[in-house]
């Protein structure tokens, strides 16, 4: 056949990956993410200014601005860029039915599957390393000079991982039920299952080391004293990024977990209950290894799901 | 291998409802199959599985000499296919979604280019390839979903419906466009419930029903096989009503039509009758150019297959 080769994998997973990056990219809720996080980190940005402006206080140089702020990116955001990025990837194309001209060519399923998910992480390592180096030289122009720059490469690549997870999670909504609706609010049921709910019941009942083992911030507990004194620190698969940081800068560091006595808090201030203590080194180990089983366990069922679809649209 | 497509024992059930029911198909190399039957009578269904986008329940296929393997990528390389009323993505524009569908066929650049500028220019798309296909007319995404279909240059293009949601004058140039790969090397199969559109372009057909099929063959075989009545078509100078008045009283003929100085003569019998309605013509005052008997309109043969399938479930 003239001009057609057996061309090898990697051109038609490229087509793949081109033919989700052009789909990406004129999405407009992503533009309008996209928009809503870069005002959010020139808030964070303009912090100190406003604080200054109000209460007449000069604004202080801060060298470690960037690395504390961790480059402007959190657990929402991971959350909401998961699902402006892959909501409609898979379920978009069986509910508009572009699954059919896409599956008829002789490309495999798996390939349409990696070159989606491939896809996802090329948008969002460009996306977040502009929202990084805009943070970093804000940081730079209104903070002064930083600290350990070398590091923000870290919380780029701890972003990314946290994001996997939430895409993960809407990847597999949306291959089951093939609705874009169910894949985004199944994937913010579990955001706020595990965040708030879980949150309360961590500070409450004493059982956050639950947390530890799901997606999410996980488990709160805090450096050099009880949370209202020390430094919090998050076990989650959201905090994979600064609990890295953390460690790199000070790893000696334990965490400390509490819970709330109700009783004794109940006549005043709240009184902290000391429960257990961990290397900061096992909660990095344990948040990586469960955002990689969830990644791993997620993305094989979706992908087998995937690969079985009849195609009945 | 002189077959395009080959099925056998073909099934497929969603549930209770058996969508198609041990069907057997031929396709031949280099021919233009019609794939007839009314809506819901399983079409869409025997394609999908022919495509690989529905997994058989049981049976054989084969495309082009290769046994279908479920997701086997390399069984379409040679084949292009055009849903019904196609879906394409809207973010992408009308050249990238070709250049883009190009790649996963493995395409040269420039292969692609050219490909992509003729065939925007044959589905009459010239001009509008750079603007989105979001902003294309139902029309015009019918016109770029032949086009994607005819992209690699397949050996068996399948088009499901290719007419539905056109205008009379895009159907007009879809027919067109099919006469003339009639005129190339590629099979068609097509699968329509336009009769008119088969039997323009159709050497032959499979006819199906709830899943099972109930013809296949030329149209010619078929129409013989199933006795349906015969034709007459001819040429006549002045034509007048004492010619068709005379034609008329014949007792064989059922029904005359008249357009300019052609006639088309149906027949309630399979004789050939031409000396009789020669006669009739000349003592009517009319001068025979061209006289000619033919098979069964397809309209007949439908009718004929359907009458006899229902009466075959009595």
């Amino acid at each position: 056949m003239m001009g057609i080769d057996q061309s090898g994998w990697i051109t038609k997973f490229s087509a793949v990956v081109r033919y989700e990056l052009l789909w990406n990219i004129r999405k407009k809720k992503f533009y309008g993410i996209l928009i809503v996080a870069f005002a959010l980190t020139t808030l964070a940005l303009a912090g100190s200014h406003i604080q200054s402006a109000i209460t007449g206080d000069p604004v202080e140089l801060n060298p470690d601005f960037v690395i504390d702020s961790n480059v402007g990116l959190g657990g929402f955001g991971f959350f909401l860029f998961a699902i402006v990025t892959v909501m409609n990837s898979i379920s978009g194309e069986f509910e508009s039915g572009t699954i059919v001209p896409l599956l008829a060519k002789p490309v495999s399923r798996t390939t349409v599957f990696l070159g989606k998910l491939f896809a996802a992480f090329l948008t969002l390592l460009v996306t977040y390393s502009f929202l990084m180096i805009y943070m970093t030289i804000g940081g730079f122009l209104i903070y002064g000079p930083q600290n350990n720059l070398h590091l923000v490469p870290l919380s780029l690549l701890g972003a990314l991982f946290s994001t996997l997870i939430w895409i993960s999670i809407v990847l597999l909504f949306g291959t089951l039920f093939r609705s874009s609706l169910i894949a985004a609010l199944g994937a913010l049921g579990i955001w706020l299952g595990t965040n708030i709910i879980g949150s309360i019941i961590g500070i409450l009942a004493g059982q956050g080391w639950i947390l530890t083992y799901i997606p999410g911030s996980g488990n709160s507990g805090s450096v050099g004293g009880n949370p209202l004194v020390g430094t919090p620190v998050s076990t989650g698969t959201d905090n994979i990024g600064p609990n890295l940081i953390n460690y790199i800068l000070h790893p000696s560091w334990n965490v400390t977990y509490y819970k709330i006595d109700l009783i004794q808090s109940s006549q005043g201030m709240p009184v902290w209950e000391a429960l257990n203590t961990e290397l900061l080194s096992t909660v990095v180990l344990t948040s990586i290894a469960v955002a990689l089983i969830y990644f791993i366990v997620f993305v094989t069922i979706s992908w087998f799901v995937f690969r079985r679809a009849q195609i009945t649209e | 291998m002189d077959l395009a497509v080959e099925v056998s024992n073909l099934t497929k059930r969603y549930g209770s409802l058996v969508a198609v029911d041990d069907l057997d198909l031929e396709v031949k190399l280099h021919t233009i199959h019609g794939f007839l039957g009314p809506n819901g009578a399983g079409k869409t269904t025997t394609i999908k599985m022919l495509i690989g986008l529905l997994k058989p329940d049981s049976g054989l296929v084969k495309v082009l000499g290769q046994e279908l393997d479920w997701d086997k990528p390399s069984l379409r390389t040679n084949v292009g296919y055009m849903p019904e009323l196609p879906k394409l993505p809207k973010y992408l524009k009308g050249v990238e979604l070709l250049d883009v569908y190009g790649r996963m066929f493995g395409m040269s650049k420039e292969k692609r280019e050219s490909q992509s500028r003729e065939l925007l220019k044959l589905v009459g798309l010239e001009g509008r390839g750079d603007d989105l296909v979001g902003t294309y007319s139902k029309g015009m995404q019918q016109r770029l979903g032949l086009a994607q279909a005819l992209l690699n240059e397949p050996k068996l293009v399948i088009l499901d419906e290719p007419s539905l949601g056109l205008d009379p004058i895009g159907m007009v140039e879809v027919r067109d466009i099919i006469k003339k790969l009639a005129k190339t090397d590629i099979t068609v199969f097509l699968s329509s419930h336009l009769l008119n559109e088969v039997e323009q372009v159709c050497s032959h057909i499979t006819v199906i029903d709830k899943g099972v099929a109930l013809a296949s063959g030329s149209i010619e075989e078929i129409s013989s096989k199933l006795k349906a009545p015969l034709e007459i078509e001819a040429e006549v100078d002045n034509l007048s009503e004492a010619v068709i008045g005379n034609l008329k009283k014949l007792s064989f003929v059922k029904d005359v039509f008249e357009d300019g100085n052609s006639l088309r003569i149906k027949l309630g019998t399979r004789e050939d009758v031409r000396s009789e309605v020669s006669q009739a013509i000349s003592s009517g005052g009319g001068i025979i150019l061209s006289i000619n008997l033919k098979g069964g309109s397809l309209e007949d043969i439908f009718l004929n297959l359907f009458a006899k399938n229902k009466g075959g479930e009595q």
